[in-house]
């Protein structure tokens, strides 16, 4: 089986195995390969077999279809074609089913266990162990209804606030325009450090052009923060606390 | 921004069911793992990840086009398109399994990540992975949506437990299981030389995270393609049991500008003379 492997310069951005049906090119979003370039006209061209042939045929493009550096209008193709449409490039390659390993070790080895292959635990089955896994970390959690508000308490340091409630997924300190805890002054970074809500509702802080520290120790990895903890970044010093 | 992406049936599987789209164009790059018979997996990723792009694409040309599902508070407009792109791929595997008997129960996983600015949304739904490596240091950004990695988060197994689980492969959520998919939607910080890979659980499976870290540090600038080759070839020497895909997305440095065009004008003149 042929396929065809979509390039730009260097890095490959789509790789598509020909089936029986025919494969669109072109800038408009239905084709089976899109490349959204101006220099690429909404239809194309299109890859297609016939009679155990791999053909292309340009759709009259305004800009050309080139293969190996020839513009063409209607080929057959060949492994190690290289089909160049604006800037982009098509390869034909012949994906090989069986590997040449597999071959060696087909006496010795069986098929591999079908048991290994991913699945969904089963709508049913799925419900409940979800269930449990809810009902079990009830004691941990806090009710949604008394959620209390992680803030960040400016102890030190110039900000924008004194005190910030953290409700967004990723906080940044810095002295950016987007960031939350705005950072003032000549020297401050523009982004300091993060702190990220997880979806266990866990907050956890990391490094960004400086490495903060947490309790006066400076951290190497991201940390989950809690309540109480000191955080200092960039000449801030800041309490992380859950409100009510 | 410097990008690459591979993937490889690996040693021990027929088909290869790992799809994956990178829409540089978009800032936009989606990796997905399927599953089910009759190479079903193969469609259901295929279509999870050309759907997601799709959506995005849409959006980006119609501000106004409406979101698939709930709007999620506490993240961003663009976080919010790509979790609606994923419930929108939801749909349409589930479209696609009713259309062929063959194909009812695929399913596939799905990570995918788009940036803006310094900013990066990530969605995923499933056992795919997101990593970030900033200063020589791998971080995994995503939870893993498994039975084993629930119970790792619940204190019931210990991690090592866990890899060596033979329910390892069994998923909490995926595309296709249901008619409403809750995605994972986060936000993060993407700073200059931060390098982001998506894999499948192909790759994971069969390196630890120094190996991986240690491939990533390895490539140079502009090698985000190698990186991605070098990745999936240590993962089929390992063993290759499973299909493998690795996309790498690097954010390279800023050209300095003026200074540094001023600097090689000079540094090109003294050489002439």
């Amino acid at each position: 089986m042929s396929k065809l492997v979509l390039k730009f310069e260097n890095s490959i951005l789509q790789e598509l195995a020909m089936g029986e049906k025919e494969v669109s090119i072109g800038r408009s979003p239905d084709n089976g390969i899109v490349i959204d370039n101006p220099a690429v006209s909404h239809y194309h061209a299109r890859v297609f077999n016939e009679e155990g042939r791999l053909m292309l045929e340009d759709f009259g493009s305004l800009n050309g279809t080139f293969v190996n550096g020839q513009r063409v209008k209607m080929v057959t193709l060949k492994p190690g074609d290289s089909v160049m449409i604006g800037k982009h490039t098509i390869v034909i390659t012949e994906s090989v089913e069986v590997r040449a390993f597999s071959l060696d070790h087909n006496a010795s080895r069986p098929a591999a266990p079908k048991i290994n292959e991913t699945v969904m635990l089963d709508t049913k089955e799925r419900r409940e162990f979800l269930q449990k896994v809810a009902s079990g970390g009830e004691s941990a959690q806090v009710a949604p209804t008394r959620l209390k508000v992680p803030t960040l308490v400016v102890k030190r340091g110039k900000t924008d606030q004194k005190e910030y409630n953290l409700t967004d997924k990723l906080t940044v300190i810095g002295k950016s325009g987007w960031a939350t805890v705005k950072l003032k002054g000549w020297f401050a970074p523009k982004v300091a450090a993060q702190i990220n809500r997880r979806e266990d509702n866990s907050y956890y802080i990391g490094g960004a052009d400086k490495v903060p520290s947490v309790n006066g120790q400076e951290i190497g990895h991201p940390m989950k923060l809690s309540s109480g903890d000191i955080i200092e970044v960039a000449g801030t010093e800041l309490e992380f606390v859950f409100r009510d | 921004m410097d990008f690459g992406a591979r993937t490889d049936t690996g040693r021990i599987r027929e088909n290869n069911e790992d799809s994956f789209r990178l829409a540089p164009e978009l800032n936009l790059f989606v990796l997905s793992d399927g599953m089910g018979g009759q190479a079903s997996g193969e469609v259901a990723s295929r279509v999870a990840t050309e759907s997601i792009v799709a959506h995005c694409r849409e959006a980006e040309s119609d501000s106004s086009m409406p979101l698939v599902g709930v709007r999620i508070a506490g993240v961003s407009g663009a976080a919010n398109r790509l979790a609606s792109a994923i419930r929108h791929a939801n749909d349409e595997v589930r479209k696609a399994a009713d259309q062929n008997s063959e194909w009812n129960g695929m399913g596939a996983t799905v990570v995918a990540v788009q940036f803006v600015g310094e900013r990066m949304s990530l969605a995923h739904v499933g056992d795919s992975r997101a990593y970030r490596l900033r200063a020589g240091e791998l971080e995994l950004l995503t939870q893993d949506h498994s039975f084993v990695a629930e119970q790792v988060r619940r204190g019931i197994m210990t991690q090592k437990e866990a890899e060596r689980s033979k329910l390892q492969n069994v998923l909490l959520r995926a595309l296709g299981a249901e008619p409403i998919v809750d995605v994972d939607v986060q936000e993060e910080l993407i700073l200059e030389g931060d390098t982001i890979l998506l894999c499948s659980d192909g790759l994971t499976r069969d390196l630890s995270n120094e190996q991986i870290a240690a491939a990533l540090n390895e490539s140079g600038d502009e090698q985000a393609q190698e990186a991605a080759e070098r990745l999936v070839d240590l993962a089929n020497q390992a063993g290759g049991g499973d299909n493998i895909t690795a996309i790498v997305v690097r954010r390279t440095a800023k050209p300095v500008g003026a200074f540094a065009r001023i600097g090689r004008w000079f540094k090109g003149s003294e050489e002439a003379s």
